[in-house]
């Protein structure tokens, strides 16, 4: 058994550790954000001084922020070649990796072997270049200067240069081509200074800028496409066969039975990629995924959360590495604010002032009597944070610890209790029975969060489990009581609380009947403007402070009952060498990983 | 849940054997029909009291998940705590229900079609053998998965799509059946002593008829129970609060190799009761059916 | 009998045209709206309207039915709505081959069970081995065949490690490979199919052993052996081969389940995918193909059984 946690750390990597955490504090511990500059976030990536004072600052400077560093240490005694077979998880086949056409995580996680960007995160959720070798901010923060890598090729020999940038530019904006197009809705042109040199022109400065909208994997609006490659095979079987400037180069794809990669020879770190060749099966039951992995069929498990029960049987396992960090991402109970029981038609007062309305009593009572512990440990079986925000642990420094302590949503029985008989309905006495709407696969755990309200409100709730394209169809009209869902890759807060929690958000019901519904789920005025607000800040401390507001009033207002942030987690075989400097939360990059 | 049923019970197209003996006379003589039987009535007591028998309520959830086979629980719990005793012995409700109510669904539907289409032939035989042909080029589980996905899952949906599926069996024995017996003297004497259409079905050829249906549509509650089973699997099942078989081990699947309880014995159940109505079906068949050699 | 054939090619292509028929209008009746799903992490709203425009799902339904129609007969299904945009022929055609690897040994493994099984029950009448034959013919006969799967995975792949546990290798890629992927898969839907076969072949023995004609071959002193070789077994084949005929359909739908335990992207899983996702083109391509192998695997017997018994064509 060996899980890496904050804990399970070896001696050598701990007297690492120590070693390099004494020689980055070479700056005033008592505000290590002093100094630190524009020109500091600029550049071909961030420097390890500018990253250790942001987390330092965040007050979340901690062994896991230090491993990814540390770990790089082994890399050049890795062995080379070999090839390695995957299982995608809950998935039953890649529909697609052509990244204007992807919208799940388990199809970036391919991609992003495949293609490259012109940045990519690295584990702290940090842009670093990837195609572009160098960038620099001018003052205003809406002009973008690129210089890209030189001697890049794609997989099919075409070079890359500056024209292939301003081809996916063009391509991802056509919404008819590119399901990513809003994503660009910032930028205002993209000029091509020379072959290797792109500028960018935003109309407002944009924080997330490097590390969403040109991010190679969650971002995909900038991933870059190839052109002669588009032509010569058509968009439909570019989807199945991308050809990019990826570590991987993709022979192989069967839809449903899987996907083939080589090394890519030419690829522009010639110490990348270690492995021959990668083999890619999605297997969507729990049963067949566990049993592949212990047969030793597949080594490496990626795809969607692998199931929570299955999780302890891997730990059992001395043959298997359970790798375990904070992942991106939030999971919520939505309520239905147009519910007769439920009913909230005006969200713009203050907390105080809606503690009057019954609707939001029951709201706050649901939110109040959710224990999230138990449910942690029954649905998820221990695995996870309680979330009572949109921003995650994965993202450190926007994280807001002490919010579990301070929001209004704070576990209280008794208090939820009170509220619910506040409102009419003690002991849940004449409170209706609500429809709880999930996913097929998600009722396990809709059930246990039906039995929480049950126990401690005396309300019933039954389970309505339906396929996603009717969940959705349901959601986006606000035909719906309560929902379980949440968002998957939250890489920057604007992934949270741009797409979930302004009045204008692309899910808070897009497609209700206008006249009967002026909003969708949520609509907070203060909410929209500070959103609007720390999108644009590109001092990083100032926008941490406008998350955090935004984060705490949509908890204390119950725009939804914010109920976990999941737990990312790696399983591989013990012979699979995976690097923590590719251990981004939520992607499987296999670039660095060898095998022996 | 297949058309093998149907290729089973083609003995139909003989003339049936004495319709007097009584039921219970065939299981006498039968060890497999009583087990059968007995094993059946058994079931058939937990679905009916249920709510007394289950030693605990099938949907309280314990704080600890999955405990082995114990004292307090016979059967373990499940991966919710839950009780699997009283969760498989009030999933015998639906289980009956769904394979009975199907079957008598398709039964007097089917029947109905059938003798129609035997009875006054030409263009009502026309049209009925249409569509039976139509509904016969597919299994009647592709039928059911189908018509499930159109109507959307749910109990009600799921007894729909099952009897559907099973329509075209028992329109096919009864028509065969009415072909034959039409052509005897007493349905012509009786034509000629003037009784109505409707009287003569229902007086004179239904009765005669009877032997193969039985038969067939025993065969077919254990395939519905079958069926109801899968499509739970395959995410088109039932949905309730009431636990059925299929979903339970449906539920199960992700944990079976770590409370091997949880996937072995509602899978026993559901087993146990398709066996005792194949046993049933068998010793039904046997007697009824002059084909089978008595002796060599 | 060329008026036979004639009348029974005819019937099966209507059966066909309306099935097609009836499959376009019931999926248009399912709730549930593709490309909103399709585009619900992208959340661009005009772009809905745009994509449904450009796959033409916003003409009037008589339209897209003639398109369609016209298209599916020239072999032309349409693309998937998903991802990117498959041509369904190609989704068939990736499937087909996988489907009918495990049909096929499926049907094999049966046979190699079930008639053994049923023989030695037959010529045993009464013994335990016949009662045993009976007894695990119920068995296989009662068991859900997806538990079955589940119980072999845990059994042979992941305790025993002898066999993989999911997936499928083409058969270019070496006889073994292709063959330890389907064994557990053929083995879950093989299992009730050979306990059917075995039934018929038990009593259509017993039949066949207490005609006159073989009564009379006892006594010619032949050895109970070369009698049951070569006099018993062929004649009570024929009416197994007729069922077989239509079974051999049954198999492929027996997969359905099975395919999707094990990950095998056949026309089951193809099916049940497309259902869930509501890809129509998908749905409406895969249920063309499986009635279509079930209409003309039903012809194929009809026909076969008129050569062998000339009073159906007589019937019919």
């Amino acid at each position: 058994m060996s899980i890496k946690t904050l804990d399970g750390l070896t001696l050598i990597e701990r007297a690492e550790l120590e070693r390099e955490l004494a020689s980055a504090y070479d700056f005033d511990s008592k505000d290590p954000l002093f100094g630190l500059s524009k020109h500091d976030m600029s550049g071909p990536h961030m420097s390890r001084r500018s990253i250790l004072r942001l987390m330092a600052a965040a007050g979340t400077l901690t062994a896991t922020n230090m491993i990814p560093m540390a770990a790089g240490f082994n890399d050049s005694e890795a062995v080379s070649g070999g090839t390695l077979t995957c299982g995608w998880a809950g998935v039953g086949q890649i529909v697609t990796l052509d990244p204007a056409q992807i919208n799940q995580v388990v199809q970036f996680q391919i991609m992003s072997n495949v293609l490259s960007g012109l940045m990519h995160i690295n584990p702290d959720l940090v842009g670093e270049g990837d195609l572009a070798e160098s960038w620099e901010i001018d003052s205003s923060g809406t002009d973008y200067l690129f210089t890209l890598r030189s001697g890049v090729t794609f997989h099919n020999g075409d070079k890359f240069d500056a024209d292939d940038v301003l081809f996916t530019y063009n391509r991802s904006k056509d919404s008819t081509k590119s399901i990513h197009s809003r994503v660009l809705a910032n930028v205002n042109d993209v000029e091509k200074v020379n072959d290797l040199q792109v500028r960018f022109k935003l109309d407002k400065p944009q924080a997330s800028f490097l590390t969403k909208t040109l991010e190679r994997s969650s971002g995909r609006a900038m991933t870059i496409v190839c052109r002669g490659a588009l032509e010569s095979m058509g968009e439909s079987q570019y989807g199945l066969t991308p050809v990019g400037t990826g570590p991987f180069k993709i022979i192989e794809h069967q839809l449903g039975q899987g996907v083939e990669m080589d090394k890519f020879a030419d690829y522009y770190d010639p110490e990348r990629p270690k492995l021959d060749k990668v083999i890619i099966k999605p297997i969507s039951d729990a049963e067949p995924l566990a049993a592949a992995i212990e047969s030793g069929d597949i080594q490496l498990i990626g795809g969607n959360p692998i199931a929570a029960e299955l999780v302890d049987r891997f730990v059992a396992n001395p043959d298997l590495v359970v790798d375990e960090v904070a992942g991106p991402g939030f999971q919520s109970i939505w309520i239905n604010p147009w519910h007769e029981h439920m009913k909230v038609s005006d969200f713009n007062k203050p907390v105080s002032e809606l503690m009057k309305e019954k609707g939001f009593m029951v709201r706050l009572a649901f939110a109040k009597a959710m224990d999230r512990d138990r449910y942690l440990k029954q649905a998820q079986f221990g695995r996870g944070t309680p979330a009572h925000g949109t921003i995650n642990p994965a993202m450190g420094f926007y994280f807001d610890e002490t919010l579990a302590e301070t929001s209004n949503q704070k576990f209280d029985v008794t208090e939820a209790q009170r509220l619910m008989a506040a409102a009419g309905y003690p002991g849940g006495e004449g409170f209706p029975t609500l429809k709880l709407t999930t996913t097929p696969s998600g009722r396990r755990e809709a059930t246990v969060v039906a039995d929480i309200f049950k126990r401690n409100l005396g309300v019933k709730i039954q389970i309505e489990a339906k396929e996603w394209s009717v969940n959705v169809e349901e959601f986006d009209t606000m035909k719906w009581d309560l929902r379980r869902s949440g968002s998957g890759g939250d890489f920057d807060p604007d992934d949270g609380i741009v797409d979930w929690m302004q009045t204008e958000s692309k899910f808070n019901g897009r497609n209700r009947d206008k006249s009967i519904y002026p909003f969708g789920y949520f609509s907070d005025k203060e909410a929209d403007e500070l959103i609007a607000e720390q999108s644009t800040e590109a001092d990083l401390e100032k926008r941490r402070a406008l998350v955090r507001k935004v984060d705490k009033i949509t908890s204390d207002k119950v725009a939804s009952i914010f109920l976990f942030h999941p737990a990312n987690i790696l399983v591989h075989h013990i012979s699979v060498n995976f690097p923590k400097q590719s251990r981004i939360p939520g992607l499987v990059d296999l670039d660095r990983v060898t095998i022996s | 849940m297949t058309k093998y049923s149907t290729v089973l019970g083609t003995e139909g197209e003989r003339s049936p054997a004495s319709q007097k003996a009584s039921f219970f006379a065939v299981v006498k003589k039968d060890k497999k029909a009583m087990f059968g039987l007995i094993t059946l009535s058994i079931f058939t007591f937990f679905a009916i009291f249920a709510p007394w028998i289950a030693p605990h309520d099938p949907t309280a959830m314990d704080f600890e998940m999955m405990i082995a086979p114990s004292l307090e629980f016979p059967l373990g719990t499940d991966d919710l705590g839950r009780d699997l005793l009283s969760r498989i012995i009030h999933g015998t409700q639906i289980s009956l229900l769904v394979g009975v109510s199907t079957v008598a669904i398709a039964l007097f539907f089917g029947v109905a079609m059938g003798v129609a289409a035997g009875y006054f032939g030409g263009w009502v035989d026309m049209i009925i053998m249409r569509y039976i042909d139509l509904q016969w080029a597919f299994p009647n589980f592709i039928i059911a998965v189908y018509l499930v996905a159109v109507f959307g899952a749910g109990l009600l949906n799921v007894i729909v799509a099952i009897s559907l599926a099973f329509l075209d069996d028992f329109a096919r024995i009864a028509r065969s059946m009415v072909l034959t017996i039409k052509e005897e003297q007493y349905i012509s004497a009786a034509r000629v002593s003037g009784a109505s259409d409707f009287r003569i079905m229902w007086r004179h050829i239904l009765p005669n008829a009877v032997a193969p249906i039985i038969v067939q549509a025993t065969v077919s509650v254990s395939y519905a129970i079958l069926g109801e089973a899968s499509l739970s699997f395959l995410g088109l099942g039932v949905e309730s609060d009431t636990p059925t078989w299929g979903l339970i081990l449906a539920d199960a699947r992700s944990f079976i190799s770590r409370a091997w309880w949880i996937g072995i014995f509602p899978g026993v159940a559901i087993m146990l009761t398709v066996l005792s109505i194949n046993f049933l079906g068998d010793g039904l068949r046997d007697h009824f059916d002059v084909r089978e050699v008595k002796d060599v | 009998m060329s008026r036979f054939l004639v009348r029974r090619i005819f019937g099966a292509l209507i059966v066909m045209f309306a099935v097609a028929t009836l499959v376009f209008i019931m999926l248009r009746l399912v709730p549930g709206d593709p490309i909103a799903a399709m585009l619900y992490d992208a959340g661009d709203p005009d772009a809905v309207d745009e994509i449904r425009t450009k796959l033409g799902l916003d003409r009037p339904m008589y339209v897209q039915y003639g398109k369609w129609l016209w298209n599916a007969v020239q072999g032309d299904f349409g693309r998937s709505i998903y991802g990117s945009r498959v041509e369904v022929s190609r989704l068939l055609m990736e499937a087909l081959p996988r489907t009918l690897s495990l049909a096929s040994l499926s049907f094999i493994i049966a046979m190699v069970i079930a008639v053994p099984a049923g023989l030695i029950a037959a010529t045993r009448r009464n013994s335990r081995a016949d009662y045993a034959v009976t007894f695990v013919a119920f068995l296989g006969l009662s068991m859900p065949d997806f538990w079955l799967a589940i119980l072999l995975i845990i059994a042979f792949a992941a305790n025993l490690h002898w066999l993989p546990a999911i997936g499928y290798v083409p058969l270019a890629k070496g006889f073994w490979p292709w063959l330890s992927h389907l064994i557990l898969p053929a083995l879950a839907v093989g299992t009730a199919f050979s306990a059917i076969v075995a039934r018929m072949i038990r009593s259509s023995m017993l039949e066949v052993l207490n005609t006159e004609y073989m009564r009379v071959a006892r006594s010619k002193g032949l050895s109970e052996r070369t009698l049951i070789m070569t006099h018993a077994l062929p004649n009570a084949l024929i009416p197994v081969v007729t069922v077989i005929g239509i079974a051999f359909a049954l198999l492929m739908s027996g997969t359905v389940v099975v395919e999707n335990v094990f990950a095998i992207k056949g026309l089951g899983r193809l099916l049940i995918q497309g259902i869930l996702n509501r890809d129509y083109p998908v749905v409406q391509g895969t249920i063309l193909v499986v009635s279509a192998i079930f209409v003309f695997s039903n012809l194929l017997v009809d026909v076969l059984y008129s050569i062998i018994d000339p009073r159906i064509r007589l019937q019919s």
